[in-house]
């Protein structure tokens, strides 16, 4: 049984004067232990979606319009507040793109993880606070340091806290919307090292957000690409990192930087993404695409399996036609 | 590189033809933004029917503010006196709207006394920092130890009554609080590139304040202006209504609401009218002030 | 206790500014106060004695000096142009009562503000918030002494609840508190839905909501005191409303305070009285800022960990060996 599944997901943020479309009938499913990396640029729905499978989505103005997500065959949707309350921070616990903002500037980093694991564990405070020292241990912070405030922590430390609340229950999915985003370079690489070396050690499985493939390339097993609130490929690492179909896919391996081979230039994916208040019908992409054709926008786009393990909505890839 | 240059030039210049639609269209938003706002409507109508009164007084009413009739007075509201009459049996209401000519002047010309030495003090505080900066804050944090209304009292304690002296005594306490607001946008408007773009390019420092900064410190400035004319009403009535600012026979709601406590006992119409005006004229300011902050930036709405 | 001494010592430049502007206020105030306090028929050797006597026959700055020489070292506030009662025994004996209405004024707010601006915010988008909203801004535009004429009109006269004039009775004590409360209650209640409703914006509580907490206990442990701790700098502000609020409504309600005797200068245009008043009331605004900025650095951890006053000091590098390379 996989242990996330998400069918047809939906969310909408209903504004004054329009609707936002940010999800878009998504499908997802997630193993366990496995982790899936969610591709896109800013704004294609990839954090609304992580969002969406904790109910975290501010409503109004957003709202889970339909769908269903699954978590251990149970639809988290139709759980009672209380329900989904035990499910988060245990099961299910999600890092956040910005640690700077993310730890409560007036409580001590160890009053923060303590208090997940006071809520969950049923055991005593004295009992949260030993294991709250224990996480920062695992993450690589000395345990002396848990009577501190978080403004007494750089940005790489401060999500090494963030990390530590995330699995200081030991859950079962963990949900990281681009965990080093915004950290310098030289910090990214070590969050990453540490949170995979955590995920393998605690036999996480893990939904991974971000637009950096190579993150992807280094951590995931499979690759969702989304754009505009769809999932446009889907497949498991190798088929699409190898056979990449879908012409944004391919226009996002052409925009990056290559060591082994000798291009003239970059080529960029021209043009922007549509506004997510006005799609255009049919083919999301097709202002973009270089292969658009009037077909595109005719019919809305599904996703085709075009071999074991690899989807694409695109009418072309089928059969390889490009 | 050449071309970056030239670029980023004409960038810094305000009056090229794109910068002007592209600011042309800014206040189309702001504008459209503000018409959506229903309380925002509501007090603005309220401020332009209170002027529109005041500005065409002697059209509406055909009383003079200054006849007294001795066996007309303390009469009730009827036809004929809407408001009722007053001591000296005036037509109350001819002295509403003709106390609201002085209010409002004295409100117009103080806020704009505090704004443009608030502007001064703060574009240049901000502007320079270091020991001018310090300076003219810890100038302006003595300011703000005295609670306006108190500063005011004490000015025109000193300075006597009449309209400008209440104009100067009430424009001395929001210096403080415009050149505040002028600092805190300067020194945020300072880091941005396009200031070191000019300041690289040779302009003068007087010249960048004028044409890159204080442009920028308008729309704070103006929602600050509106919140202030509202408090000035309110600090008019105030003096006036202890013996200050405004005297008696110049009609003004505050000192015609403190002729009114006399007659407290027997006569409401005396106190509750000028209150009311008094009342809905900062409730208008106030609502028309928060629509229009929240329409110039829309990030501190929700 | 390095920041209270700093912050001590910031208050007495301010302090002695105050003392300079209202002093040279009134020194050029219009009107000759030798010629007020002899009343009328006197000689010129009469008027120059008087002069002297009153110390205005010395320059600006040596009246200056001495006025502040005076004040610093004996706390003299000098004398009435009236009467021969030193201004300081004047105020301190109608000090308590001023206090007392001022003290009771913001606890009314704080109490009253507070909860409601924090229950509009999370009640964002109902009717409750609209409603709240409505009456804040309908409070904000009634100014104190308005508002108690209104209520002596409706509550005094008309109903006849409650006495209007004196504090003889805790009866007595209704009008005038709440009077002078009312508009720093719309001011509060204003500003803690709008540092309500950006703190629960924040990332921090998303987290906590992640972390599986229940909604009021996000509220309670979370989201209030990041909502208190900007608030507490504003109670000085609300302060110096009802301080100033106070000359107006003492008199309204025939209350023996500062106020009233401050409003008694201001008619008779007795300057030491009104120059000794506003030094009064400046000081109070200032000695509350200070304690406000005190209890600011207690509950804020950010200020805290600045000057000093901490739980417990770190003393090793917080790093641990091989794990991290970064420094700051």
């Amino acid at each position: 049984m996989n242990l996330l599944e998400i069918k047809g997901l939906t969310i909408q943020y209903a504004m004054r004067a329009n609707t936002i479309h940010a999800v878009n009938n998504v499908d997802l499913t997630i193993a366990p232990g496995q982790t899936l990396g969610l591709v896109g640029e800013t704004g294609a729905g990839k954090t609304t979606t992580a969002r969406g499978i904790l109910r975290l989505i501010q409503t109004p103005p957003g709202k889970i319009v339909s769908g269903e997500v699954f978590f251990e065959g149970r639809d988290l949707l139709k759980m009672s507040g209380a329900e989904m309350r035990a499910i988060r921070g245990k099961s299910i616990s999600m890092i956040f793109q910005n640690p700077m903002s993310a730890l409560n500037p007036i409580l001590t980093i160890g009053e923060q993880i303590a208090e997940v694991i006071h809520l969950h564990e049923k055991c005593s405070k004295k009992e949260a606070a030993e294991r709250s020292r224990n996480m920062l241990k695992m993450v690589g912070i000395r345990p002396e340091r848990a009577g501190e405030y978080p403004h007494q922590f750089s940005g790489g430390m401060k999500q090494r806290v963030v990390i530590a609340i995330a699995l200081a229950c030991s859950p079962k999915l963990l949900i990281a919307d681009e965990p080093t985003t915004a950290l310098d370079v030289t910090i990214q690489a070590q969050v990453l090292d540490m949170m995979r070396a955590l995920k393998n050690k605690l036999n996480t499985s893990m939904l991974l957000i971000t637009h950096d493939l190579g993150v992807v390339a280094e951590t995931c097993d499979a690759v969702a690409i989304m754009y505009a609130g769809e999932i446009v490929e889907y497949g498991s690492l190798e088929r699409v990192f190898h056979n990449p179909k879908h012409p944004y896919t391919l226009g996002l391996f052409g925009s990056i930087p290559s060591l082994d081979k000798v291009v003239e230039r970059l080529s960029p994916i021209r043009g922007l993404m549509p506004e997510p208040s006005a799609l255009p019908k049919g083919c999301k992409f097709k202002e973009r695409c270089d292969y658009s054709c009037d077909d595109c926008e005719k019919e809305e786009q599904v996703l085709r399996e075009i071999e074991l393990n690899h989807t694409v909505r695109c009418m072309r890839a089928e059969g390889g036609g490009f | 590189m050449l071309r970056h240059l030239v670029k980023e030039k004409k960038e810094s210049n305000p009056r090229t033809p794109e910068d002007i639609s592209v600011k042309k269209a800014l206040w189309q938003d702001v504008l459209a933004r503000f018409l959506k706002n229903k309380s925002g409507i509501v007090g603005f109508s309220i401020v332009v029917i209170m002027i529109l009164l005041i500005i065409f007084a002697p059209v509406i009413t055909r009383f003079d503010y200054d006849a007294q009739s001795f066996p007309d007075r303390l009469l009730y509201p009827s036809a004929l006196h809407p408001f009722g009459t007053d001591n000296f049996g005036r037509d109350l209401f001819t002295r509403m709207l003709y106390g609201g000519r002085i209010s409002f002047m004295i409100a117009f010309i103080a806020t704009l006394i505090s704004a443009a030495i608030g502007t001064v003090f703060g574009s240049v505080a901000g502007y320079f920092g270091g020991v001018i900066d310090m300076i003219i804050s810890r100038f302006l944090d003595i300011l703000m130890a005295i609670p306006s209304l108190l500063l005011a009292i004490a000015i025109s304690a000193a300075l006597g009554s009449g309209p400008i002296n209440t104009a100067l005594a009430l424009s001395i306490g929001g210096i403080a609080i415009s050149a505040r607001i002028i600092r805190a946008t300067v020194m945020a408007i300072k880091t941005n590139e396009y200031i070191e773009a000019a300041k690289a390019t040779g302009s003068r420092n007087l010249r960048i304040i004028r044409k890159h900064i204080l442009p920028n410190t308008f729309a704070p400035l103006l929602v600050n202006a509106t919140m202030s004319i509202g408090g000035s009403i309110m600090g008019i009535a105030g003096l006036s209504f202890i013996g200050l600012g405004v005297k008696p026979p110049t009609p003004e709601w505050g000192s015609i609401l403190n002729v009114g406590r006399e007659f407290i006992r027997d006569f409401w119409p005396m106190t509750v009218f000028p209150a009311l005006f008094i009342m809905l004229t900062i409730f208008g300011f106030n609502l028309f002030g928060d629509a229009l902050r929240d329409a110039l930036d829309p990030r501190l709405k929700d | 206790m390095l920041y209270i001494i700093k912050r001590l010592i910031m208050v007495i430049p301010i302090m002695i500014g105050v003392v300079i502007i209202v002093f040279t206020l009134t020194y050029f105030a219009p009107g000759d106060p030798v010629s007020v306090a002899l009343g009328e028929g006197y000689t010129q050797e009469e008027y120059d004695a008087q002069a002297e006597f009153m110390g205005l026959d010395k320059t600006y700055i040596e009246q200056l000096a001495s006025y502040l020489m005076h004040l610093i070292t004996k706390l003299d506030l000098g004398k009435s142009y009236f009467s021969n009662i030193p201004i300081e025994s004047e105020l301190m004996s109608r000090f308590p009562v001023s206090a007392m209405l001022g003290l009771f004024g913001i606890v009314l707010t704080v109490l009253i503000g507070i909860p409601l601006g924090i229950f509009s915010a999370i009640k964002q988008y109902t009717v409750l918030d609209y409603g709240l909203t409505a009456l804040a801004l309908v409070m904000a535009a009634i100014p104190g002494f308005v508002l108690a004429i209104l209520c002596i009109v409706l509550f005094g006269v008309r109903l006849r609840w409650l006495p209007i004039m004196g504090l003889e009775t805790p009866r007595h004590w209704i009008l005038p508190i709440a009077t002078s409360a009312f508009p720093g209650i719309a001011a509060m209640m204003r500003m803690t839905r709008t540092t309500m409703l950006e703190v629960i914006r924040q990332d921090y509580i998303t987290t906590a909501r992640s972390k599986g907490l229940k909604e009021n206990a996000i509220i309670v442990k979370h989201a209030l005191k990041n909502c208190l701790i900007p608030l507490v700098t504003i109670i000085g502000g609300s302060m110096a409303m009802v301080l100033a609020g106070s000359i107006i409504s003492e008199n309204i309600f025939s209350i023996r305070g500062i106020g009233t005797y401050m409003y008694g200068g201001i008619s008779s245009r007795d300057y030491p009285v009104v120059m000794a008043g506003v030094l009064v009331m400046a000081f109070v605004v200032c000695v509350v800022n200070l304690l406000v900025d005190i209890l600011y650095a207690f509950v804020d951890p950010r200020i805290k960990t600045i000057y000093g006053i901490r739980k417990n000091k770190r003393k090793k590098p917080a790093v641990m060996p091989g794990a991290e390379s970064e420094v700051v």
